[in-house]
């Protein structure tokens, strides 16, 4: 009777102390000193509208803006989290290096600064790699996961896949024979045979979304063989770089292509943001028709200004936060 | 590189002290409340219990507290302060939840912004921060006063109280205003929806229009105050303390790890002057700090001081695979050359990192969360270096280093045992500890609280590799998806609640779709594992101690086995050294060891 007493006490005391004392102290000390942090500071337009917390990352695709951290989540802030990718896991490598093939610029030389992609794309028109013909073929065979999650990446891939499927019932057979108990296969098991046979058919080429005008008057998207585009670029680049192991290239800090534990972080370092400042600088020029030099010589003082290192400066490098910095371009160069 | 650690660990030692004696004060009753907190003390004493009757009391309280947050969480969808409409768990994942907060492990099956509504974080998951590491310390104290000889080890009641009100609830709130200042969120009110400044940059719906950001908040500030201090880890958003309403910035980041180590690092001090043999504390403590600061260095060095290999150029290798159905019996694997990717990586591996902590912050906060019990992240320990990711597996395996609130040190004290006993062993005497005689019954519970971790840990772990239960679930190719497996039973026996969070380990929403094949299987096998591993390692040294209790002390002679020398230090660092290497070592080579020595990367 005791220990039922004393367990009553303690449930209703504890009950009350922790659950209901405790945060409504703090809800209340937030509410009325620190509103603003404690509604998760936002940032807020001349209306009131929320558009933006700037502790929380935002997509930004246009070329006037930083980019910020990749993104395992696309920045969904309802249902954060990482990639949780160790090193070993192949996805890994390749996301980067996808990431990498269309941003990446040569180093020292006489091609300095200029992007490798276009060198990408002719040497994969080539369709020459380790002195065999067929680049996506072998890349599919190195990759038989790649060519796979290609299959599945967009409905338009998979239903790509089975529109050759219908035009090549021998490898349908084929793969029935060595799987009898599957059933009918998916796109993505047949990716393997699809790209060997594509490559064969279009030699320096990749399937590739392109838009087109539909019967509508609007864009629609199709999948066609093309012989250029961030996708060669990407997919390619790793092999590209293997037989071009002596061209100078110069490095991208490894933030611009690691995602974050979150999803969600805010920052880039400030070295990103210089990486990315020429593209910024250029595309402001253009919109406010101002030269090209002063335009970057402002952006960079701005970076400068507001970059901010970890404890004050005694751990870590310095940052900047993407959502301010942008909201800072917009106010200085965007319409009023 | 090396400043943050440094500071982090320094600050901390020197608040431990006076929490630590703050501590000693409050919860052995030498100091007393003031009135009216004095008369609930009165109020909920049972009187003065012994080992059975404490560990009964403990144990009932554990099963009705069960109960109280088993029902209120799953019928969370039909209870207030549900802003965003969360749904019906599945009774697997609230089963695991529960177990998992109850025995202080904190591990999560479900991800706090998707699953939990405001009532459930703030009735279950705040009150069970509370109350557990409140056990542990209870629990504690009792053993203590066991060791030193006392008539009986105290009352379960008054020192549950005494804990949660003296010493967590304070610290805590002031810990929490300081993160409300910092920029944690802290408010009852929903997701945010935002505009975003690149109109569509999140996509439209179906009518064309742009698709908001919606960004979930809540009272984070209440709950992360009391994970970091309790040893909890159970975080309010899913990537827990990487998220940036988790942890805004820098400052947030130093007093967060802080806090980590504040408590269990105060409970040596504590122990220490319980027992007016503060030299012997001081051994303990140098030991347990050798063992931080040796797993961080090493956490510090693989992971922000080496490239993600992931990234780097590598040879052309062949393996040799055994194959039975090859002519001779293997088959060869040849992985072709890989070119170094043109990143930057003076930062060291950034992966699954946030950037506004400082750059050695990751590995500095993954060594403190697993040596002692918390088990929260400030970054993906699934994404950290191959070795790196060693420092996360041993603290959890040792278990003993600072430790939970608490039960660290209980742990530590099983060390300690086997450390003396093999001493005595060595110079031909009957052990002997703190003046009371080591005989074959204290020797027995004392196995039994140690072996029941490896047990936990290897059992399943092999159990789960072998069925598709495993395989199926892991997120990565290779040693490093046995890692994870391994991770997750390593850290539900050692009641830490970190992950290699790329398992599919939980069921989630009771109509989850897209439920993990094996959720339920991982729900329900990682609850029992916290259960055992979280009752046997408090019980058995309850025991321990009051038999110890009952033995006369003997005399103090020049033969007797000092316990508060240097010597003695060495000897305990050498036998948690050697157990702890025995236990394991197998399971690490398997691991975090096959990784690093390739393939990098496992197939593709």
């Amino acid at each position: 009777m005791n220990h039922l007493r004393s367990n009553l006490w303690l449930l209703g005391l504890t009950l009350l102390l922790c659950c209901v004392v405790y945060p409504g102290f703090l809800l209340a000390v937030g509410k009325v000193a620190l509103s603003d942090k404690s509604e998760g500071s936002l940032i807020r337009d001349a209306g009131g509208t929320p558009i933006g917390s700037r502790l929380i990352a935002q997509p930004f695709t246009g070329d006037q803006y930083f980019q910020p951290r990749p993104s395992a989540v696309g920045y969904n802030a309802v249902a954060t989290g990482g990639t949780n990718w160790g090193s070993a896991n192949p996805m890994l490598r390749d996301r980067v290096a996808r990431q990498l093939g269309p941003i990446v610029k040569y180093g020292a030389g006489p091609r300095k600064g200029q992007l490798v992609g276009p060198d990408i794309e002719k040497w994969f028109q080539e369709d020459r790699y380790g002195g065999k013909s067929g680049i996506v073929a072998q890349w599919a065979e190195m990759h038989s996961g790649f060519a796979a999650n290609w299959a599945k990446a967009d409905p338009l891939n998979g239903a790509y896949i089975a529109t050759w499927q219908e035009a090549h019932p021998d490898a349908v057979a084929e793969w029935k024979k060595a799987n009898p108990e599957a059933g009918d296969p998916k796109p993505e098991d047949l990716a393997g045979s699809f790209f060997t046979g594509f490559s064969k058919e279009n030699p320096g080429k990749f399937p590739s979304a392109v838009e087109r005008p539909s019967a509508d008057g609007k864009t629609e998207k199709v999948i066609e063989p093309v012989a250029e585009g961030t996708d060669i670029q990407g997919i390619f680049f790793d092999m590209w770089r293997l037989e071009h192991v002596d061209a100078n290239l110069l490095p991208v800090p490894a933030d611009m292509v690691m995602a974050s534990g979150s999803g969600m972080d805010p920052h880039i370092t400030l070295k990103n943001a210089e990486y990315q400042l020429d593209r910024i600088a250029a595309k402001w020029a253009e919109t406010t028709k101002r030269e090209n030099a002063q335009v970057r010589g402002e952006v960079e003082a701005m970076l400068k200004a507001g970059s901010e290192s970890p404890l004050g400066g005694i751990v870590g490098v310095p940052l900047v936060n993407v959502l301010e910095i942008n909201l800072a371009l917009r106010e200085k160069y965007g319409e009023k | 590189m090396w400043t943050l650690p440094i500071l982090i660990v320094g600050v901390t030692i020197l608040l431990s002290i006076p929490l630590g004696l703050y501590m000693a004060g409050v919860l052995d009753g030498r100091r007393r409340a003031p009135g009216l907190l004095r008369s609930v003390e009165d109020r909920i004493d049972t009187g003065p219990q012994d080992w059975k009757q404490y560990a009964g009391s403990m144990l009932l309280w554990n099963v009705i507290t069960f109960v109280i947050a088993f029902l209120v969480m799953q019928f969370q969808a039909y209870l207030p302060l549900n802003p965003d409409n969360k749904g019906t768990l599945s009774p697997t994942t609230v089963f695991n939840t529960l177990c998992s907060f109850l025995s202080n492990t904190n591990l999560q099956h479900y991800s706090g912004e998707v699953h939990l509504s405001y009532f459930s974080q703030l009735v279950v998951i705040c009150w069970k921060q509370f109350h557990t590491p409140a056990i542990g310390l209870a629990c504690l104290v009792a053993v203590i006063r066991g060791l030193r000889g006392d008539t009986h080890m105290g009352n379960f009641y008054v020192d549950l109280w005494r804990s949660t009100v003296y010493v967590l609830l304070p610290v805590s709130t002031i810990v929490a205003v300081l993160l409300i200042v910092g920029g944690m969120p802290m408010t009852l009110e929903g997701n945010a929806k935002i505009a975003t400044v690149e109109a569509g940059a999140m996509g439209t719906d179906e009518s064309g229009a742009a698709k908001p950001q919606e960004i979930a908040r809540g009272p984070v500030a209440a709950i992360v105050a009391i994970k970091q201090l309790g040893t909890n880890g159970g975080g309010f958003f899913g990537p827990n303390s990487t998220h940036p309403y988790e942890n805004p910035n820098s400052w947030t980041n130093f007093l967060e790890c802080v806090c980590i180590i504040l408590i269990p690092m105060a409970c040596v001090v504590m122990f220490g002057r319980m027992l007016s043999n503060m030299r012997h504390a001081a051994i303990v403590f140098g030991v347990m700090l050798i063992f931080l600061s040796t797993f961080i260095a090493w956490g510090v060095y693989f992971d922000s001081m080496h490239p993600n290999p992931a990234l780097t150029a590598h040879s052309a290798t062949s393996y040799d695979v055994p194959d039975a159905s090859a002519p001779d019996g293997k088959r060869v694997v040849a992985l072709p050359e890989l070119a170094g990717l043109p990143v930057d990586q003076e930062l060291g591996n950034l992966e699954g990192k946030e950037l506004r902590f400082g750059t050695s912050a990751g590995p500095t906060w993954a060594a403190m969360t697993t040596c002692t019990s918390n088990g929260s992240v400030n970054a993906m320990h699934d994404s950290l270096n191959p070795l790196a990711g060693l420092t996360p597996l041993s603290g959890m395996w040792l278990n003993c280093n600072f430790g939970g609130v608490g039960v660290g040190l209980i742990n530590m004290l099983i060390y300690l045992i086997v450390a003396v006993f093999l001493a005595g062993l060595m110079v031909g005497r009957t052990p002997e500890y703190l003046g009371k005689k080591v005989e074959g019954r204290e020797m027995k519970l004392a196995m039994l609280a140690l072996l029941i971790h490896p047990l936990m840990v290897l059992g399943p772990t092999g159990l789960f590799t072998a069925l598709e239960w495993g395989a199926k679930s892991t997120n990565n190719p290779g040693p490093h998806g046995f890692s994870e497996i391994l991770y997750e039973f390593t850290s539900a026996s050692a009641n830490n609640g970190s992950g290699f969070e790329g398992l599919a380990d939980g069921y989630g929403f009771a109509d989850n779709p897209s439920a993990p094949p094996y959720g339920a299987h991982w729900d329900i096998a990682c609850g029992l594992v916290m259960l055992l591993s979280r009752f046997v390692p408090i019980i058995a040294p309850l025991a321990f101690a009051g038999s110890l209790a009952a033995k006369k002390r003997t005399p103090f002679t020049v033969g007797t086995l000092r316990t508060d020398t240097l010597t003695f230090g060495f000897i305990l660092l050498g036998t948690i050294v050697l157990v702890g290497a025995l236990l394991v070592l197998p399971a690490a080579v398997l691991g975090p060891i096959a990784e690093h020595l390739g393939p990098l990367p496992f197939g593709g």
